[in-house]
Protein backbone atom coordinates (compact mmCIF):
# COMPACT_ATOMS: atom_id res chain seq x y z
CA UNK A 1 0.00 0.00 0.00
CA UNK A 2 1.08 3.88 -0.55
CA UNK A 3 1.87 6.24 2.13
CA UNK A 4 -0.70 9.60 2.56
CA UNK A 5 -1.07 11.84 0.64
CA UNK A 6 -3.66 9.18 -1.15
CA UNK A 7 -4.26 9.50 -4.92
CA UNK A 8 -7.69 11.50 -4.37
CA UNK A 9 -5.40 14.09 -2.94
CA UNK A 10 -2.63 13.94 -4.94
CA UNK A 11 -5.18 14.80 -7.45
CA UNK A 12 -7.18 17.19 -6.16
CA UNK A 13 -3.77 19.19 -5.37
CA UNK A 14 -2.92 18.98 -8.90
CA UNK A 15 -6.32 20.00 -10.16
CA UNK A 16 -5.72 22.91 -7.63
CA UNK A 17 -2.40 24.15 -8.95
CA UNK A 18 -3.57 24.02 -12.47
CA UNK A 19 -7.20 26.13 -11.91
CA UNK A 20 -5.25 28.68 -9.03
CA UNK A 21 -1.50 28.98 -10.11
CA UNK A 22 -1.62 27.64 -14.28
CA UNK A 23 -4.86 28.93 -15.42
CA UNK A 24 -4.96 32.40 -14.38
CA UNK A 25 -1.29 33.34 -16.12
CA UNK A 26 -2.35 31.71 -19.67
CA UNK A 27 -4.90 32.97 -22.89
CA UNK A 28 -6.35 31.82 -25.44
CA UNK A 29 -6.24 27.86 -26.69
CA UNK A 30 -3.72 27.26 -23.72
CA UNK A 31 -5.55 28.13 -21.00
CA UNK A 32 -8.79 26.39 -22.61
CA UNK A 33 -6.90 22.99 -22.50
CA UNK A 34 -5.32 23.69 -18.56
CA UNK A 35 -8.75 24.28 -17.66
CA UNK A 36 -9.64 20.62 -19.17
CA UNK A 37 -6.63 19.22 -17.47
CA UNK A 38 -8.01 20.57 -14.55
CA UNK A 39 -11.38 18.90 -14.72
CA UNK A 40 -9.84 15.35 -16.22
CA UNK A 41 -7.73 15.22 -12.94
CA UNK A 42 -11.11 16.05 -10.77
CA UNK A 43 -13.35 13.42 -12.79
CA UNK A 44 -10.80 10.67 -12.29
CA UNK A 45 -10.55 11.59 -8.45
CA UNK A 46 -14.08 11.48 -8.23
CA UNK A 47 -14.01 7.85 -9.97
CA UNK A 48 -11.51 6.52 -8.03
CA UNK A 49 -13.90 7.54 -5.06
CA UNK A 50 -17.33 6.40 -6.19
CA UNK A 51 -16.99 3.66 -9.39
CA UNK A 52 -16.57 0.96 -7.01
CA UNK A 53 -19.95 1.11 -5.27
CA UNK A 54 -21.41 2.44 -8.63
CA UNK A 55 -20.75 -0.24 -10.18
CA UNK A 56 -22.03 -2.84 -8.16
CA UNK A 57 -24.80 -1.26 -8.04
CA UNK A 58 -25.09 -1.40 -11.51
CA UNK A 59 -24.37 -4.62 -12.13
CA UNK A 60 -27.41 -5.46 -9.23
CA UNK A 61 -29.59 -3.60 -11.37
CA UNK A 62 -29.08 -4.94 -14.68
CA UNK A 63 -29.31 -8.50 -13.22
CA UNK A 64 -32.80 -7.51 -11.91
CA UNK A 65 -34.47 -5.98 -15.53
CA UNK A 66 -32.58 -8.83 -17.13
CA UNK A 67 -34.41 -11.42 -14.94
CA UNK A 68 -31.06 -12.73 -13.71
CA UNK A 69 -29.45 -13.62 -10.42
CA UNK A 70 -26.83 -10.99 -9.65
CA UNK A 71 -23.19 -12.22 -9.37
CA UNK A 72 -20.70 -12.04 -6.45
CA UNK A 73 -17.89 -10.84 -7.99
CA UNK A 74 -14.63 -8.75 -5.69
CA UNK A 75 -12.77 -7.17 -8.09
CA UNK A 76 -13.66 -3.97 -9.90
CA UNK A 77 -12.45 -5.28 -13.33
CA UNK A 78 -14.28 -8.58 -13.20
CA UNK A 79 -17.34 -6.34 -12.31
CA UNK A 80 -16.19 -4.03 -15.26
CA UNK A 81 -16.57 -7.29 -16.92
CA UNK A 82 -19.98 -8.25 -16.09
CA UNK A 83 -21.67 -4.29 -16.26
CA UNK A 84 -20.33 -5.03 -20.22
CA UNK A 85 -21.25 -8.32 -21.30
CA UNK A 86 -24.70 -7.43 -18.92
CA UNK A 87 -25.04 -4.25 -21.09
CA UNK A 88 -24.68 -5.96 -24.37
CA UNK A 89 -27.37 -8.35 -23.64
CA UNK A 90 -29.99 -5.42 -22.60
CA UNK A 91 -29.02 -3.91 -25.81
CA UNK A 92 -29.59 -6.91 -27.80
CA UNK A 93 -33.60 -6.83 -26.34
CA UNK A 94 -33.47 -3.07 -26.71
CA UNK A 95 -33.01 -3.61 -30.68
CA UNK A 96 -35.03 -6.55 -30.94
CA UNK A 97 -38.03 -4.46 -30.15
CA UNK A 98 -38.25 -5.85 -26.24
CA UNK A 99 -38.27 -2.79 -24.76
CA UNK A 100 -40.52 -0.50 -26.75
CA UNK A 101 -43.43 -0.63 -24.81
CA UNK A 102 -44.96 -2.27 -21.81
CA UNK A 103 -43.93 -2.61 -18.44
CA UNK A 104 -40.57 -3.85 -19.09
CA UNK A 105 -40.38 -0.76 -20.71
CA UNK A 106 -40.44 1.43 -17.38
CA UNK A 107 -37.92 -0.81 -15.96
CA UNK A 108 -35.39 -0.51 -18.94
CA UNK A 109 -35.88 3.14 -18.49
CA UNK A 110 -34.98 3.36 -14.87
CA UNK A 111 -31.86 1.22 -15.28
CA UNK A 112 -30.54 3.07 -17.89
CA UNK A 113 -31.42 6.66 -16.10
CA UNK A 114 -29.70 5.55 -13.20
CA UNK A 115 -26.71 4.08 -15.04
CA UNK A 116 -26.68 7.27 -17.45
CA UNK A 117 -26.73 9.40 -13.78
CA UNK A 118 -24.20 7.44 -12.37
CA UNK A 119 -21.78 8.22 -15.28
CA UNK A 120 -22.34 11.81 -14.22
CA UNK A 121 -21.97 12.05 -11.00
CA UNK A 122 -17.94 10.82 -11.93
CA UNK A 123 -17.96 13.27 -15.18
CA UNK A 124 -19.71 16.15 -14.64
CA UNK A 125 -22.09 16.12 -11.41
CA UNK A 126 -23.02 19.67 -11.37
CA UNK A 127 -24.73 18.99 -15.25
CA UNK A 128 -26.36 16.38 -13.10
CA UNK A 129 -27.99 18.89 -10.91
CA UNK A 130 -28.57 21.08 -12.72
CA UNK A 131 -30.87 18.82 -14.77
CA UNK A 132 -32.69 17.49 -11.75
CA UNK A 133 -33.75 20.96 -10.76
CA UNK A 134 -34.94 21.82 -14.48
CA UNK A 135 -37.19 18.76 -14.69
CA UNK A 136 -38.27 19.04 -11.10
CA UNK A 137 -39.22 22.85 -11.80
CA UNK A 138 -41.17 21.91 -14.72
CA UNK A 139 -43.04 19.26 -12.67
CA UNK A 140 -44.15 21.78 -9.76
CA UNK A 141 -45.50 24.12 -13.14
CA UNK B 1 1.67 16.70 -48.88
CA UNK B 2 5.27 18.58 -48.95
CA UNK B 3 5.18 20.68 -46.07
CA UNK B 4 5.07 24.65 -47.37
CA UNK B 5 6.46 27.43 -44.63
CA UNK B 6 4.69 30.35 -44.47
CA UNK B 7 6.91 32.71 -46.49
CA UNK B 8 6.59 29.76 -49.18
CA UNK B 9 2.60 29.69 -49.06
CA UNK B 10 3.08 33.48 -49.28
CA UNK B 11 4.62 33.37 -52.17
CA UNK B 12 2.20 30.79 -54.01
CA UNK B 13 -0.47 32.65 -53.13
CA UNK B 14 0.59 35.69 -54.52
CA UNK B 15 1.12 34.55 -57.89
CA UNK B 16 -1.84 32.01 -58.10
CA UNK B 17 -4.03 35.25 -56.52
CA UNK B 18 -2.09 37.47 -59.87
CA UNK B 19 -3.17 34.40 -62.27
CA UNK B 20 -6.45 33.76 -61.14
CA UNK B 21 -7.88 37.72 -61.29
CA UNK B 22 -5.27 39.08 -63.86
CA UNK B 23 -3.82 41.42 -61.64
CA UNK B 24 -0.86 43.31 -62.86
CA UNK B 25 0.32 42.93 -59.00
CA UNK B 26 -0.56 41.35 -55.51
CA UNK B 27 0.55 41.81 -52.64
CA UNK B 28 -0.03 39.92 -49.16
CA UNK B 29 0.36 41.42 -45.80
CA UNK B 30 0.24 39.72 -42.19
CA UNK B 31 -0.31 36.39 -43.39
CA UNK B 32 -1.32 34.56 -40.02
CA UNK B 33 -2.70 31.04 -39.32
CA UNK B 34 -5.62 31.32 -36.86
CA UNK B 35 -7.22 28.19 -34.79
CA UNK B 36 -8.92 25.91 -37.12
CA UNK B 37 -9.11 22.59 -36.03
CA UNK B 38 -7.44 19.22 -36.76
CA UNK B 39 -9.13 18.88 -39.83
CA UNK B 40 -8.74 22.21 -41.57
CA UNK B 41 -6.50 24.44 -41.69
CA UNK B 42 -7.17 28.65 -41.78
CA UNK B 43 -4.96 31.52 -42.61
CA UNK B 44 -5.84 34.91 -42.64
CA UNK B 45 -3.75 37.98 -44.72
CA UNK B 46 -4.24 41.61 -46.01
CA UNK B 47 -4.45 41.76 -50.06
CA UNK B 48 -3.65 44.16 -52.15
CA UNK B 49 -4.41 43.85 -56.09
CA UNK B 50 -3.12 46.26 -58.34
CA UNK B 51 -4.58 46.24 -62.27
CA UNK B 52 -4.29 49.08 -64.37
CA UNK B 53 -3.00 51.28 -61.66
CA UNK B 54 -5.90 50.48 -59.44
CA UNK B 55 -5.72 49.07 -56.20
CA UNK B 56 -7.83 47.14 -54.39
CA UNK B 57 -7.71 45.91 -50.87
CA UNK B 58 -9.72 42.89 -49.30
CA UNK B 59 -9.00 40.84 -46.14
CA UNK B 60 -8.99 37.28 -46.99
CA UNK B 61 -9.52 33.95 -45.27
CA UNK B 62 -7.39 31.10 -46.64
CA UNK B 63 -9.31 27.85 -46.19
CA UNK B 64 -6.90 24.67 -46.88
CA UNK B 65 -7.29 21.07 -46.25
CA UNK B 66 -4.42 19.37 -44.36
CA UNK B 67 -2.17 17.07 -45.47
CA UNK B 68 -2.18 14.23 -43.10
CA UNK B 69 -5.93 13.85 -42.99
CA UNK B 70 -8.30 11.91 -44.69
CA UNK B 71 -10.29 14.45 -45.21
CA UNK B 72 -14.38 13.45 -46.12
CA UNK B 73 -15.55 16.82 -47.13
CA UNK B 74 -14.64 18.40 -50.35
CA UNK B 75 -13.77 21.88 -50.64
CA UNK B 76 -14.73 22.57 -54.34
CA UNK B 77 -18.18 21.90 -52.99
CA UNK B 78 -17.99 23.85 -50.17
CA UNK B 79 -16.76 26.90 -52.21
CA UNK B 80 -19.22 26.08 -54.64
CA UNK B 81 -22.13 26.04 -51.86
CA UNK B 82 -20.95 29.25 -50.08
CA UNK B 83 -21.50 30.84 -53.32
CA UNK B 84 -25.18 30.03 -54.01
CA UNK B 85 -25.59 31.34 -50.63
CA UNK B 86 -23.80 34.58 -51.16
CA UNK B 87 -26.01 34.57 -54.65
CA UNK B 88 -29.27 34.62 -53.24
CA UNK B 89 -28.23 37.09 -50.40
CA UNK B 90 -27.47 35.24 -47.18
CA UNK B 91 -24.65 36.85 -44.98
CA UNK B 92 -21.68 34.27 -45.81
CA UNK B 93 -18.24 35.45 -46.76
CA UNK B 94 -17.77 36.40 -50.86
CA UNK B 95 -15.88 33.73 -52.33
CA UNK B 96 -12.58 34.38 -54.66
CA UNK B 97 -11.27 31.37 -56.26
CA UNK B 98 -10.87 27.72 -55.60
CA UNK B 99 -8.17 25.27 -56.68
CA UNK B 100 -7.83 21.47 -56.21
CA UNK B 101 -4.17 21.39 -57.78
CA UNK B 102 -2.08 20.02 -54.97
CA UNK B 103 0.95 21.67 -56.70
CA UNK B 104 -0.16 25.28 -55.91
CA UNK B 105 -0.39 25.10 -52.43
CA UNK B 106 -0.22 21.26 -51.12
CA UNK B 107 -4.00 20.64 -50.71
CA UNK B 108 -6.93 21.73 -52.27
CA UNK B 109 -7.99 25.26 -51.07
CA UNK B 110 -10.20 27.96 -51.25
CA UNK B 111 -10.13 32.01 -50.78
CA UNK B 112 -12.43 34.27 -49.68
CA UNK B 113 -13.58 37.25 -47.78
CA UNK B 114 -12.46 37.94 -43.91
CA UNK B 115 -15.14 38.54 -41.91
CA UNK B 116 -14.91 39.98 -38.62
CA UNK B 117 -16.80 39.56 -35.20
CA UNK B 118 -17.25 36.95 -32.22
CA UNK B 119 -17.97 32.85 -32.60
CA UNK B 120 -17.89 32.08 -28.68
CA UNK B 121 -21.37 31.17 -27.61
CA UNK B 122 -19.89 31.51 -23.98
CA UNK B 123 -19.31 35.25 -24.91
CA UNK B 124 -22.42 35.55 -26.86
CA UNK B 125 -24.10 34.20 -23.72
CA UNK B 126 -22.73 36.10 -21.42
CA UNK B 127 -20.87 39.45 -22.07
CA UNK B 128 -23.46 42.88 -21.91
CA UNK B 129 -21.67 43.76 -25.21
CA UNK B 130 -23.74 40.91 -26.64
CA UNK B 131 -27.45 41.90 -25.45
CA UNK B 132 -29.01 43.19 -28.20
CA UNK B 133 -27.50 40.12 -30.83
CA UNK B 134 -29.31 38.14 -27.71
CA UNK B 135 -32.61 39.88 -28.50
CA UNK B 136 -32.45 39.81 -32.48
CA UNK B 137 -30.45 36.55 -33.39
CA UNK B 138 -33.05 34.12 -32.75
CA UNK B 139 -35.32 35.67 -35.22
CA UNK B 140 -32.21 36.66 -37.61
CA UNK B 141 -31.38 32.79 -37.28
CA UNK B 142 -34.73 31.53 -38.78
CA UNK B 143 -35.47 34.15 -41.16
CA UNK B 144 -31.47 33.28 -42.66
CA UNK B 145 -32.47 29.11 -42.30
CA UNK B 146 -35.69 30.14 -44.42
CA UNK B 147 -33.04 31.52 -47.40
CA UNK B 148 -30.88 28.97 -47.16
CA UNK B 149 -34.37 26.37 -47.10
CA UNK B 150 -34.61 28.07 -50.47
CA UNK B 151 -31.46 27.75 -52.51
CA UNK B 152 -32.77 26.07 -55.41
CA UNK B 153 -29.71 23.28 -55.96
CA UNK B 154 -30.62 22.82 -60.00
CA UNK B 155 -30.52 26.43 -60.20
CA UNK B 156 -26.71 26.81 -58.88
CA UNK B 157 -25.54 23.50 -60.27
CA UNK B 158 -25.04 22.28 -57.34
CA UNK B 159 -25.32 18.57 -59.08
CA UNK B 160 -22.80 17.05 -56.47
CA UNK B 161 -25.17 17.15 -53.87
CA UNK B 162 -27.05 13.76 -53.99
CA UNK B 163 -30.64 13.40 -54.74
CA UNK B 164 -32.21 12.59 -51.24
CA UNK B 165 -35.03 10.10 -51.88
CA UNK B 166 -38.42 10.33 -50.06
CA UNK B 167 -37.01 9.02 -46.87
CA UNK B 168 -34.26 11.58 -45.88
CA UNK B 169 -34.71 10.90 -42.39
CA UNK B 170 -34.60 7.09 -42.56
CA UNK B 171 -31.08 7.60 -44.58
CA UNK B 172 -29.84 9.51 -41.89
CA UNK B 173 -31.04 7.48 -39.18
CA UNK B 174 -29.56 4.63 -40.18
CA UNK B 175 -26.21 5.99 -41.54
CA UNK B 176 -25.50 7.40 -38.31
CA UNK B 177 -26.57 3.79 -36.75
CA UNK B 178 -24.04 2.28 -38.83
CA UNK B 179 -21.65 4.70 -37.79
CA UNK B 180 -22.31 4.40 -33.75
CA UNK B 181 -22.19 0.59 -34.19
CA UNK B 182 -18.54 1.01 -35.62
CA UNK B 183 -17.19 3.54 -33.12
CA UNK B 184 -19.11 2.88 -29.50
CA UNK B 185 -16.42 0.61 -27.36
CA UNK B 186 -18.84 0.06 -25.21
CA UNK B 187 -22.91 -0.72 -24.65
CA UNK B 188 -24.81 2.38 -24.74
CA UNK B 189 -28.62 1.53 -24.30
CA UNK B 190 -29.46 5.25 -24.08
CA UNK B 191 -28.88 5.54 -27.50
CA UNK B 192 -30.71 2.32 -28.55
CA UNK B 193 -33.37 3.79 -26.92
CA UNK B 194 -33.06 6.68 -28.81
CA UNK B 195 -33.01 4.49 -32.39
CA UNK B 196 -35.84 2.97 -31.23
CA UNK B 197 -37.76 5.82 -30.80
CA UNK B 198 -36.58 7.60 -34.13
CA UNK B 199 -37.48 4.43 -36.17
CA UNK B 200 -41.04 4.94 -34.95
CA UNK B 201 -41.77 7.90 -35.46
CA UNK B 202 -39.88 8.80 -38.96
CA UNK B 203 -41.68 11.33 -40.96
CA UNK B 204 -41.99 11.75 -44.45
CA UNK B 205 -40.21 14.18 -46.58
CA UNK B 206 -42.86 17.04 -47.67
CA UNK B 207 -40.00 19.23 -48.62
CA UNK B 208 -36.83 18.35 -49.81
CA UNK B 209 -34.49 21.53 -49.71
CA UNK B 210 -30.86 22.44 -49.40
CA UNK B 211 -29.49 21.36 -45.63
CA UNK B 212 -27.25 23.47 -44.22
CA UNK B 213 -26.10 20.66 -42.50
CA UNK B 214 -24.37 22.20 -39.39
CA UNK B 215 -26.56 25.05 -38.45
CA UNK B 216 -26.11 26.14 -34.74
CA UNK B 217 -24.17 28.96 -32.41
CA UNK B 218 -20.72 28.44 -33.06
CA UNK B 219 -20.90 28.50 -36.50
CA UNK B 220 -21.86 31.51 -36.46
CA UNK B 221 -20.03 35.21 -36.81
CA UNK B 222 -21.61 38.19 -34.96
CA UNK B 223 -21.21 41.62 -33.61
CA UNK B 224 -22.73 43.62 -31.15
CA UNK B 225 -26.11 44.14 -33.80
CA UNK B 226 -26.49 40.38 -34.53
CA UNK B 227 -25.67 38.28 -37.28
CA UNK B 228 -23.15 39.22 -39.37
CA UNK B 229 -21.95 36.05 -41.27
CA UNK B 230 -22.91 31.82 -41.76
CA UNK B 231 -20.05 29.61 -41.26
CA UNK B 232 -19.17 26.08 -42.19
CA UNK B 233 -21.00 24.66 -44.71
CA UNK B 234 -18.95 21.40 -45.56
CA UNK B 235 -21.62 19.35 -44.62
CA UNK B 236 -24.27 20.84 -46.87
CA UNK B 237 -26.27 18.29 -48.54
CA UNK B 238 -30.16 17.73 -49.57
CA UNK B 239 -32.84 16.25 -47.58
CA UNK B 240 -35.12 17.76 -45.07
CA UNK B 241 -35.23 20.94 -44.03
CA UNK B 242 -36.49 20.51 -40.54
CA UNK B 243 -33.16 18.75 -39.91
CA UNK B 244 -31.50 21.88 -39.26
CA UNK B 245 -34.53 23.23 -37.36
CA UNK B 246 -34.00 20.36 -34.87
CA UNK B 247 -30.11 20.57 -34.75
CA UNK B 248 -30.65 24.25 -33.68
CA UNK B 249 -32.61 23.17 -31.09
CA UNK B 250 -29.66 20.34 -29.85
CA UNK B 251 -29.00 20.73 -25.78
CA UNK B 252 -25.43 21.40 -26.38
CA UNK B 253 -25.62 24.54 -28.14
CA UNK B 254 -26.93 25.74 -25.19
CA UNK B 255 -23.92 25.98 -23.50
CA UNK B 256 -25.57 25.73 -19.83
CA UNK B 257 -28.79 28.29 -20.60
CA UNK B 258 -31.40 25.61 -20.44
CA UNK B 259 -34.16 27.81 -20.11
CA UNK B 260 -33.82 28.64 -23.58
CA UNK B 261 -33.72 25.51 -26.02
CA UNK B 262 -32.91 27.35 -28.61
CA UNK B 263 -29.06 27.79 -28.68
CA UNK B 264 -29.49 29.34 -25.38
CA UNK B 265 -31.29 32.25 -26.51
CA UNK B 266 -34.99 31.74 -27.03
CA UNK B 267 -37.85 29.58 -27.10
CA UNK B 268 -38.39 26.59 -29.60
CA UNK B 269 -42.00 28.28 -30.37
CA UNK B 270 -40.31 31.61 -31.19
CA UNK B 271 -38.19 29.98 -33.10
CA UNK B 272 -40.43 28.21 -35.18
CA UNK B 273 -43.23 31.15 -35.73
CA UNK B 274 -40.21 32.93 -36.95
CA UNK B 275 -39.26 30.38 -39.57
CA UNK B 276 -42.47 29.86 -40.42
CA UNK B 277 -43.14 33.44 -40.86
CA UNK B 278 -39.69 33.85 -43.33
CA UNK B 279 -40.28 30.57 -45.06
CA UNK B 280 -44.27 30.16 -45.54
CA UNK B 281 -43.81 26.79 -44.64
CA UNK B 282 -45.58 25.31 -41.41
CA UNK B 283 -43.28 23.82 -38.58
CA UNK B 284 -44.71 20.21 -37.96
CA UNK B 285 -43.67 19.93 -34.03
CA UNK B 286 -43.71 16.38 -34.28
CA UNK B 287 -41.23 16.71 -37.55
CA UNK B 288 -39.34 18.76 -34.96
CA UNK B 289 -39.15 17.16 -32.14
CA UNK B 290 -38.09 14.14 -34.57
CA UNK B 291 -34.98 16.15 -35.57
CA UNK B 292 -34.17 17.82 -32.73
CA UNK B 293 -34.18 14.09 -30.86
CA UNK B 294 -32.00 12.87 -34.18
CA UNK B 295 -29.71 15.37 -33.50
CA UNK B 296 -29.18 15.02 -29.99
CA UNK B 297 -28.67 11.59 -31.02
CA UNK B 298 -25.83 12.60 -33.46
CA UNK B 299 -24.01 14.78 -31.15
CA UNK B 300 -23.41 12.23 -28.70
CA UNK B 301 -22.10 9.80 -31.50
CA UNK B 302 -19.74 13.04 -32.54
CA UNK B 303 -18.35 12.57 -29.20
CA UNK B 304 -17.86 8.80 -28.97
CA UNK B 305 -16.05 9.82 -32.35
CA UNK B 306 -13.90 12.59 -30.90
CA UNK B 307 -12.99 10.71 -27.98
CA UNK B 308 -11.75 7.61 -30.73
CA UNK B 309 -9.56 9.91 -32.38
CA UNK B 310 -7.47 10.06 -29.20
CA UNK B 311 -8.03 6.70 -28.14
CA UNK B 312 -6.77 5.44 -31.74
CA UNK B 313 -4.18 7.69 -31.52
CA UNK B 314 -4.68 9.74 -34.91
CA UNK B 315 -4.69 13.31 -32.69
CA UNK B 316 -3.65 12.98 -29.17
CA UNK B 317 -5.43 16.03 -27.22
CA UNK B 318 -6.76 15.78 -23.88
CA UNK B 319 -9.45 17.95 -25.00
CA UNK B 320 -10.66 15.13 -27.61
CA UNK B 321 -10.38 12.48 -24.67
CA UNK B 322 -12.26 14.12 -21.88
CA UNK B 323 -15.11 14.72 -24.75
CA UNK B 324 -15.57 11.01 -23.82
CA UNK B 325 -16.61 11.47 -20.69
CA UNK B 326 -19.69 13.78 -22.09
CA UNK B 327 -21.50 11.02 -24.01
CA UNK B 328 -23.71 10.39 -20.61
CA UNK B 329 -24.72 14.41 -20.84
CA UNK B 330 -26.26 13.12 -24.30
CA UNK B 331 -27.80 9.83 -23.17
CA UNK B 332 -29.54 11.98 -20.08
CA UNK B 333 -31.02 14.66 -22.43
CA UNK B 334 -31.84 11.81 -24.88
CA UNK B 335 -33.96 9.69 -22.20
CA UNK B 336 -35.73 13.20 -20.86
CA UNK B 337 -37.17 13.39 -24.42
CA UNK B 338 -37.73 10.12 -25.24
CA UNK B 339 -39.73 8.91 -21.55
Amino acid sequence: MQDRPTSIELLEAAADFVDRELVPTIEGARQFQARVVANVMRIVAREIKMEDPLVRSEVKALARVLGQDAPHLHSLDDLHAVAVSMGEELTGKIRAGEADGGDWRREVLAVVRQSVEDKLRIANPRYLESDIAIRNAAKTK
Amino acid sequence: MEKLEPNEMVQRLTDFIRMQGDFDSVAIENFRKMPGGASREIWSFECAMQRDGETSRRAMVLRRDPGAHNISTNRRHEFLVIRAAFEEGIPVPEVFWVSEDPAVLGSAFFLMERIDGETLARRLLRDDTYARAREVMPAQLAEILAKIHRIDPVEHKLDFLAEPGDNAALTEVKRYEENFRRLALEPHPAFELAFRWLLERVPKTPRKTLVHGDYRIGNVIFGPEGVRSILDWELAHRGDPMEDVGWMCVRAWRFGNDKKPVGGLGTREDFFRAYEKASGAAVDPEAARFWEVFGNLRWGIITISQARTHIDGFVKSVELASIGRRTAETELELLNLIE
